[in-house]
C-alpha cells in the first residue's frame, strides 16, 4: 500500500500548550482516514501543520513522497481543503464561487466549467447554481464550502468538520458525496468529533486528544480495546436491592446501574448475556417493558482510554 | 484573469455606491454651473469690490485705488468686520480688499508689504483676485527697476492699458475656469468616497482570512494573485477617473480643450493615483465590511471640508487650513484655485502646480510604504 502522507514527530506548540504533540502517522492511498477527537484536541491545527499554513516547532511532513513546503505548488496542485468555517465570497453566487476557487487550480476554461458542474452535481446544488451564500440554509451553505474545496478533483482532500451544525438529511447528502469522492480514487482525511459518522465512513481511524494519538485502527479494532463488549438495557418500573446484587454476581457482567426505572448491564464479553439475562428475569417473575442489547461505540473507547466523553 | 473576473463581479454588486457618488458630482459640482450660467451677463458687468484703505491717498495706494474703481463696482459699506462679513455672505459685495498703513512707502522702498483680502470665493471674486494680483504683479515687476514714483506709476498705467485688449476673453476664461475648478474640487470628494469605499470593499472581500486561507493553500501562487489583485484596483481607478473627465468636458466644456484643462486632467490623474494608495492602505488595515462607510465619511468627507472642497479656501479659519496642509487634497485643491485665476502660463507661474503634484505623488510613496509595511506585519501574525 502505497502512502499518500507520511507524518514524523510533528510538534506544533503555542505560548501555553503543545496544540500537536509528537504526531506521527501514515495516511494510505485510497483510504477516509478519520481524525477523531474533542474540541480542542488539535485536529484543525496538525491540518493547518500538513498544509504549510503554521509554522510547526518541530517533526517532518512528506506528502505524495515530497517534503511538504510553503511553496511546493506541484503538491498543492493535487490537495482539496475543505475548512471547518465556510469560506465563500457573499457577492458571488454559488456557480461564480465555485469557478473562483476552481479557478485558481484549473485554468482551461472548458475543462473547468465541466469541473464546476460535476461538483455542483456531487453535492446535489444544481437547483442553486444562481443563488448567493446569503440565500442559502446552514446546509446547503456547507455544501457549497465542500464544492469550492473539491472542485478541481484533487487527489488528496482535507475536510474539517465539514457537517458541523447540519441537519441530518443534508449530512447524509454530504457523506454520501464523500463517499463517491473516495470511489473516484480520492484519498480523504476527515475530521470530526461525531463518533457515528466516523463509524459510517471511515476506512481507519485515529482518536486524538490533547494532541496526542490515543489509539489508530478500523473501528472493529478500536472497539476490540474497550473492556465491554455489550451492554444491555432493560425497562423495569420496580426493582429490588437485592436482584440488582444477584445481576451483578452473574457471569461476565462488569457493571450494574439502576436509575429512573431502567436497568443497565455491562458485560466484558460472553455470548448469550441476553438470553441468560431475560431467563432470570422470567425466573424471579420480574416484569419489563423492553430489553434490548447494544454492541459499545466509539464513545465506550474514548472513556475506556481518557476517562471522559468524546462529547462534553 | 481568475481575479479580475470575480474583481469585476464584485464591483458589478457595489455599483450602486459608483453611480451614487457620480451622481453627486453631477448634481452639486454641476448644481452650482447651473446657478452660474444664468449670470453669463456678469462676464460684461464688473465683479462688487470694497476697499478699506489705512494708508493715505497717494502714490501706488491712490493708483492701485484708480484701477480698481475703473474696473470694477466699489461699493461702499460700513468699515466694520461684522457688516463686512455679511455683505460677502448676501453677496452684496465679491471681495475685499484691505490696503496697509504705509503701503505706499513700504511698496516704494521694496518691501513688498501684504494686502489681505477677503472673498466670497465664487467666479465674480476670482476676477477680482486676477484684477488685484494684474495690478501687483505688473508693479512689482517696473518696481525693481524705476524709482521715481510718477514714473513707475505712468509706466504700470501704460503696461495694463495694454493688456486691457485682451480683457473680455479673459473675463470670459475666468468664468469658465471657476465652474472648472469648482467642478473639480467637487470630484475630491466623489473620486476619494467612491475608491475608498469600493476598493476597501473588494479587498475586504478578497483578504477575508479564511478566503485568504483558501487561496494560499491553492497552486497559484499568492504573490501573483495579489498583484492581479492590485492591477485591477488600478484599473479601476483609472477607468473611474475617465468617466469622471468625461463628464467634465460635457460640463464644463471647451476650457478643458485648453492647456488649462490639460492641467486640470494631470492635476486630477495624480491625486486619482493618491486617493487609489489612500484607499488600498485603509483595505488593508481594515477588514469589517461595516466599519467601511464610516471610515469614507470621516476620510473623505473630512478632508473635503477640511481642504475646500466645498466651500472656498478663502471663508475657512487659518487653523483649519493649517490643519488641511498635512492633507493630500489640500494639494489638489490648491492646484485647482491656482489654474482658476491663471492667465500667462510659463514655467514660473506653472512651477507652484507642478510643486503641489508633487507633494501628492509623495503622499501617494508615504502609504505604499505604510500599506507595504501593514500588510508585512499581518502576514507574520497569520
Ligand atoms: N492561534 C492559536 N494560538 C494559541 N492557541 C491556539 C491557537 N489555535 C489553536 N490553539 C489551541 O490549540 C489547541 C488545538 O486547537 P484546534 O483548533 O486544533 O482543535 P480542534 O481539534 O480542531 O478543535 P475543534 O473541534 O473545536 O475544531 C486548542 O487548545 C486551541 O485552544
Ligand atoms: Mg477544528
Amino acid at each position: 500500500m502505497k502512502n499518500v502522507i507520511e507524518v514524523k514527530n510533528l510538534i506544533k506548540e503555542y505560548k501555553e500548550i503543545k496544540a500537536v504533540d509528537n504526531l506521527s502517522f501514515e495516511v494510505h492511498e485510497g483510504e477516509i482516514l478519520g481524525l477523531l477527537g474533542p474540541n480542542g484536541s488539535g485536529k484543525t491545527t496538525t491540518i493547518n501543520c500538513l498544509l504549510s499554513l503554521l509554522n510547526y516547532s518541530s517533526g517532518s511532513i512528506k506528502i505524495f513522497g515530497k517534503e511538504m513546503k510553503p511553496d511546493s505548488y506541484d503538491i498543492k496542485s493535487k490537495i482539496g481543503v475543505v475548512f471547518q468555517d465556510v469560506a465563500v465570497f457573499e457577492e458571488l453566487t454559488v456557480y461564480d464561487n465555485i469557478d473562483y476557487f476552481c479557478g485558481l487550480y484549473i485554468k482551461d476554461k472548458k475543462l473547468r466549467k465541466q469541473y464546476i458542474e460535476d461538483a455542483i452535481e456531487l453535492v446535489g446544488l444544481e437547483e442553486f447554481k444562481k443563488f448567493y451564500p446569503k440565500q442559502l440554509s446552514g446546509g446547503l451553505l456547507r455544501r457549497l464550502n465542500i464544492a469550492c474545496g473539491i472542485a478541481h478533483k484533487p487527489k488528496l482532500i482535507f475536510l474539517d468538520e465539514p457537517t458541523v451544525a447540519v441537519d441530518p438529511q443534508s449530512r447524509n447528502n454530504i457523506l454520501d458525496g464523500i463517499k463517491k469522492l473516495r470511489d473516484n480514487g480520492a484519498t480523504i482525511i476527515y475530521t470530526t468529533h461525531y463518533m457515528e459518522e466516523v463509524e459510517i465512513i471511515c476506512d481507519r481511524i485515529i482518536i486524538l486528544d490533547k494532541g496526542k494519538i490515543l489509539a489508530t485502527g478500523t473501528s472493529d479494532e478500536l472497539k476490540e480495546l474497550a473492556k465491554i463488549e455489550e451492554k444491555i438495557t432493560v425497562e423495569i418500573n420496580e426493582l429490588q436491592e437485592n436482584y440488582i446484587e444477584d445481576i451483578k454476581k452473574s457471569k461476565n457482567v462488569d457493571e450494574v446501574k439502576y436509575t429512573n426505572s431502567l436497568l443497565l448491564v455491562t458485560y466484558t464479553k460472553g455470548k448469550n448475556n441476553l438470553v441468560e439475562l431475560m431467563e432470570y428475569l422470567k425466573e424471579n417473575k420480574i416484569k419489563y417493558n423492553k430489553i434490548y442489547s447494544e454492541r459499545p461505540t466509539l464513545n465506550d473507547v474514548f472513556l475506556e482510554l481518557t476517562g471522559k466523553e468524546l462529547r462534553d | 484573469m481568475t481575479v479580475f473576473k470575480t474583481f469585476l463581479k464584485i464591483l458589478n454588486k457595489n455599483k450602486f455606491i459608483i453611480i451614487l457618488y457620480t451622481m453627486f458630482l453631477i448634481f452639486f459640482g454641476g448644481f452650482n454651473m447651473q446657478t452660474s450660467e444664468n449670470n453669463t451677463n456678469f462676464v460684461a458687468s464688473k465683479p462688487d469690490i470694497m476697499i478699506v484703505n489705512y494708508d493715505e491717498e497717494k502714490g501706488i495706494t491712490k493708483d492701485l485705488i484708480k484701477y480698481i474703481e475703473e474696473n470694477s463696482n466699489v461699493v461702499d459699506l460700513k468699515k466694520n468686520e461684522d457688516a463686512i462679513n455679511d455683505a460677502l455672505f448676501y453677496r452684496d459685495v465679491n471681495y475685499v480688499v484691505y490696503i496697509p498703513k504705509n503701503y505706499n512707502k513700504d511698496f516704494m522702498d521694496g518691501k513688498n508689504p501684504e494686502i489681505e483680502i477677503k472673498s466670497t470665493g465664487d467666479y465674480q471674486s476670482s476676477f477680482a483676485e486676477m484684477l488685484l494680483s494684474r495690478y501687483i504683479k505688473v508693479a512689482n515687476i517696473y518696481q525693481k527697476s524705476i524709482n521715481s514714483e510718477e514714473e513707475l506709476i505712468s509706466k504700470i498705467n501704460e503696461t495694463l492699458s495694454k493688456k486691457s485688449e485682451v480683457e473680455i476673453t479673459s473675463k470670459l476664461d475666468t468664468n469658465i475656469l471657476s465652474k472648472a475648478t469648482f467642478y473639480y474640487n467637487f470630484a475630491n470628494y466623489s473620486i476619494m468616497a467612491c475608491l475608498i469605499y469600493v476598493i476597501c470593499l473588494i479587498l475586504a472581500s478578497f483578504k477575508d482570512i479564511k478566503i485568504q486561507k483558501r487561496t494560499i493553500i491553492s497552486s497559484t501562487n499568492y504573490k501573483t494573485l495579489n498583484r492581479q489583485l492590485l492591477l485591477s484596483n488600478s484599473l479601476f481607478s483609472i477607468i473611474l477617473w475617465m468617466i469622471y473627465v468625461t463628464l467634465s468636458f460635457i460640463l464644463v466644456g471647451d476650457i478643458m480643450f485648453s492647456i488649462h484643462g490639460i492641467f486640470y486632467l494631470i492635476n486630477s490623474f495624480v491625486f486619482t493615483i493618491c486617493a487609489t494608495t489612500i484607499a488600498l492602505f485603509i483595505g488593508n488595515i481594515i477588514s469589517n465590511k461595516n466599519a467601511i462607510s464610516g471610515i469614507v465619511n470621516v476620510i473623505a468627507l473630512g478632508s473635503s471640508f477640511l481642504c475646500g472642497a466645498f466651500v472656498p479656501m478663502e471663508w475657512l479659519p487659518e487653523g483649519v487650513i493649517k490643519i488641511a496642509h498635512i492633507l493630500p487634497s489640500y494639494y489638489y485643491i490648491s492646484n485647482n484655485e491656482i489654474l482658476k485665476t491663471l492667465e500667462i502660463i510659463n514655467f514660473n507661474t506653472i512651477k507652484p502646480i507642478l510643486l503641489n503634484i508633487i507633494i501628492i505623488l509623495s503622499f501617494s510613496i508615504i502609504f505604499i510604504i505604510l500599506t507595504n509595511i501593514v500588510s508585512k506585519r499581518k502576514q507574520k501574525i497569520g
